[in-house]
């Protein structure tokens, strides 16, 4: 009879390693996954309820003078300053809701953004933003400071914005100014 | 032997669990299998580990003359290599998702290695130290590596783009004393550069005029005013209507040991109502830091040439040599302001400031360098005044005068 229970003791061993070794395996395998995505914001999961919105102000040129003038608009909340970057480079795609200029032709797409730890963003646009631009220097600085502005104006964590065009880097929009170098903000295009 | 342990139970508990273990053994030898089960499942769960998630080890090791970029994976890779500026772009194609593992890495060469994943691919992103720089690939196939080489120009392997940037171009010239032929030797030389050109029209108006026709016909006339005024050689960048890229106009410039260079440009905004001319000189885009070294640079310009001059092709050069337009910022803004004047005379407006912008075609100018923006082609009414023979030879003659200003304070200096 001692036997048996010895055997059950085994047995039920046997189990709880099997189901340890299973329990490792599977956590191996979800450890893998953010590996890819470390450099990136990672996705965010969809919510059934309503979603937290932030503020955030875009930066648009206009009829008017030669500066940049804020408009005001709601964002998805995220932690991620990531997440929250690429959404401002969207609504700047978007255009202006307040008769503003858009700089941005409405044909581009944000490819990708990442900012890294020096606080450099990169800002990957498809080739429309270059094909469709309206070439000239006033034009080309319009562009090129509605997105490094609103980007730096938005988050501390954003020091200096590179715009990539199509997954590389590109030397000017239209024969211009250079996009070879990461740019600073341009305080002093801010209208008031 | 299998009754013995059953007939004494009472001694049985008194042995060992190491006793017992034998006898189990010994009484019924199958149930081994079940103890030797869980660890052939461990062993097989290690082995089989890798084969599910195929694994890139990045890495970079510096030799003498090169950077050395390693990929290892698991698997046999394919994969495309896309230059652009200073970046390689490494694009593997990948069924399943790479488990990336990247070493911590110092290099003289290299700057940075990234990655991103697509759909079926990752693309691993190199970023040199310098734009000027070439590389080779090849691959290992047991174990699957590409390795990827990558050294500063000047070594005697040049791909293409190799030529690129105005530094080296220069800097071999001013060793060899240039032998580009020129008029008169002895004479100064003021480049013009009319933007644009080729397949390359910059601008265009409602009315069908091309910024680069402009910026030609413009160029042209001032040319012709300087020659006939002045002492100093006239070089073009372009004299027809042909694609010039912005280093080799900087180049050009350098080439001709430049005192002067002036870009013409026609301007275009989003705005309907944008008119008038502006003159542009370098923004350096340059943090505190860099801003710093710069300073340096410009209160020590003298230094700075002897440093072009010297033979020593190391790297402070090539860094300096691609901010050359540092030293002269000082001089290129007062050149802007002495042309920007006479504009404003010209067109009655009231005094429309200087402006800076980091533009390419000036960043590598080793000498006092504007960019003038004569009137706005995205204005219709400007597009029309833009086409006319009286308005270009009054433009020209404006940035005429504002050279002469200048150059009665410069050459003083």
């Amino acid at each position: 009879m001692d036997m048996k229970r010895l055997i059950y003791v085994g047995l039920l061993l046997v189990l709880l390693i099997i189901l340890v070794i299973i329990f490792f395996r599977k956590g191996g395998e979800e450890r893998i996954k953010p590996a890819s995505s470390t450099t990136f914001p990672e996705q965010e999961p969809l919510s059934e309820e309503p979603e937290e919105t932030t503020q955030i102000t875009l930066f648009f040129p206009s009829e008017e003078d030669t500066l940049l003038h804020p408009e005001v608009r709601d964002i998805i909340a995220s932690s991620s300053v990531g997440i929250q970057a690429k959404q401002v480079i969207e609504e700047l795609i978007k255009g202006s809701q307040n008769g503003y200029i858009s700089a941005v032709p409405p044909e581009t797409k944000l490819r990708e953004l990442f900012i890294t730890e020096e606080g450099v963003a990169y800002v990957d646009f498809s080739r429309e933003i270059q094909e469709k631009h309206n070439s000239g220097s006033s034009a080309e600085i319009s562009t090129i400071f509605s997105i490094v502005n609103s980007l730096t104006y938005n988050f501390k964590s954003v020091k200096k914005v590179f715009i990539l065009i199509d997954g590389g880097e590109k030397q000017t929009l239209g024969g211009h100014i250079d996009l070879s170098r990461p740019f600073l903000p341009q305080h002093d295009l801010i209208a008031n | 032997m299998s009754s013995d342990a059953g007939s004494i139970p009472a001694a049985s508990s008194k042995i060992s669990w190491y006793q017992k273990k034998i006898l189990l053994n010994q009484k019924k030898r199958s149930s081994i299998f079940l103890w030797i089960f869980p660890f052939v499942f461990f062993f097989l769960g290690f082995s089989s580990y890798p084969q599910n998630q195929p694994f890139l080890r990045l890495s970079v090791k510096d030799h003498p003359s090169l950077s050395r970029v390693l990929i290892e994976s698991s698997i046999p890779l394919s994969f495309s290599i896309e230059r652009s500026g200073s970046f390689l772009f490494v694009k593997l194609r990948a069924d399943k998702p790479f488990r990336i593992q990247r070493r911590p890495f110092r290099s003289r060469f290299i700057k940075s290695l990234g990655w991103a994943s697509g759909r079926d691919f990752y693309t691993i992103t190199i970023r040199t130290q310098h734009r000027n720089f070439s590389y080779d690939s090849f691959t290992i196939s047991d174990p699957p590596q590409l390795v990827i080489d990558v050294s500063p120009n000047g070594g005697e392997e040049r791909r293409e783009e190799s030529r690129e940037g105005p530094k080296r171009i220069s800097v071999e010239t001013n060793k060899e004393e240039r032998k580009v032929p020129s008029a008169s030797p002895g004479r100064k030389s003021i480049v013009i550069d009319p933007g644009h050109g080729g397949l390359e029209s910059g601008a265009k108006g409602k009315f069908g005029a091309l910024e680069k026709d402009i910026t030609l016909d413009i160029s042209l006339r001032l040319k012709n005013i300087i020659e006939q005024k002045l002492a100093y050689n006239v070089v073009l960048t372009r004299d027809k209507d042909v694609n010039v890229s912005l280093e080799n106009r900087a180049a050009e410039a350098n080439n001709n040991k430049a005192y002067l260079f002036i870009s013409i440009h026609a301007n275009s905004s989003y705005r309907k109502e944008a008119r008038g001319s502006e003159t542009f000189f370098l923004s350096l885009n340059a943090t505190d830091e860099e801003a710093r070294r710069l300073a340096y640079l410009e209160n020590n310009s003298a230094e700075f040439e002897d440093r072009i001059g010297g033979d020593n092709e190391d790297d402070i050069k090539m860094i300096l040599w691609d901010m050359a337009q540092a030293a002269y910022l000082k001089q290129s803004s007062q050149l802007a302001e002495s042309i920007q004047k006479e504009l404003n005379l010209l067109l009655g407006t009231i005094n429309r400031g200087i402006k800076q912008a980091p533009f390419k075609v000036l960043t590598g100018v080793a000498c006092p360098a504007v960019l003038v923006e004569v009137a706005f082609i995205s204005n219709p009414e400007e597009e029309r005044k833009l086409l006319t023979e009286a308005f270009q030879n009054n433009v020209a003659q404006a940035i005429y005068r504002g050279l002469v200003n200048f150059l009665r304070r410069y050459s003083q200096e």
